[in-house]
């Protein structure tokens, strides 16, 4: 029985008798065999208090021969038991998971961004308007102070220049290459001179 | 001093040329070492850079105006 691979277990078995009934199940050959056995052996032999030398060799002594049955099929009642404690604990991991779930897909829907998308846009156009706002003020105030710069040049240009004193009825007397004449001594008769008065020049000749 | 058109090179200039010329003509009046006839010809072309650099303000006033108009 040994030998077959469809063997799992090997229950060695009898039911109660005297001293002579059980003797055999303490015979050498018998008890190395079994201590050689591969495959695992179950010894429920006689009663509780009957101690044939086998029982120290099998894999596991059993009281009775119905106690060596229960001990190798297993109980129907546990199995459903626990069949029914997996389904439940897999029912609850699952409804778990998707409760979880749920609440995390709440979480990121109550998200700003998603609760409210034209408040977000919204934000970006007033920063972009106040930027903007902001450029068109530096530009205004940089052309006002440059403008304000060049009023006060030309001011000044024209307090400098030789217009205003022109204006009040003198003139620049120059002779034809543009030297303008401070000495009457220099000027000969019947030289051409040039006369710039405050609105223009006009031509003369020296008498 | 040729009267032709000594000052045909401002229209050329960009803005800070313009002002920087019309400063450095505005220190040479100053200084006062210049002849009256020079002096006449710096004031002209002092003039001239004035009206350049007051040219291109009005019009970088004009673009900001207009942007300011169209996006209201």
């Amino acid at each position: 029985m040994d030998e077959d691979p469809e063997v799992e277990v090997i229950i060695i078995t009898r039911g109660g008798g005297g001293f002579l009934d059980l003797v055999g199940f303490s015979d050498e050959a018998l008890v190395r065999a079994v201590a050689a056995c591969k495959t695992p052996v179950i010894s429920a032999i006689g009663h509780e208090n009957d101690r044939p030398i086998i029982d120290d060799v099998a894999d596991l002594r059993a009281s009775t021969p119905t106690d060596a049955a229960k001990r190798v099929v297993p109980d129907v009642v546990d199995e459903r038991r626990r069949i029914s404690e997996s389904l439940e604990r897999m029912k609850s991991i699952i409804s778990n998971y998707v409760s979880n779930q749920a609440t995390l897909i709440n979480q990121i829907r109550q998200h700003p961004l998603l609760k409210d998308p034209h408040a977000y846009l919204d934000q970006r156009a007033d920063d972009l308007l106040r930027a903007l706002g902001e450029l068109r003020d530096e530009l205004d105030s940089k052309l006002e102070k440059q403008a304000t710069d060049l009023t006060n040049k030309k001011s000044l240009l024209r307090s400098l220049s030789p217009q205003s004193t022109l204006d009040r009825g003198y003139a620049v007397i120059r002779d034809e290459s543009g030297q303008v004449i401070t000495d009457p001594a220099k000027v000969t008769t019947g030289q051409a001179l040039k006369l710039r008065v405050a609105k223009g020049d006009l031509e003369a000749t020296a008498n | 001093m040729t009267e032709k058109n000594p000052n045909a090179d401002v229209a050329e200039m960009t803005y800070e040329q313009a002002r920087d010329e019309l400063t450095k003509v505005l220190n040479q009046l100053e200084q006062g070492s210049v002849t009256l006839d020079q002096s006449m010809a710096l004031w002209q072309r002092g003039e001239v850079l004035a009206q350049k650099c007051e040219e291109w303000l009005t019009g970088a006033r004009a673009k900001l105006d207009a942007v300011l108009k169209k996006k209201g």
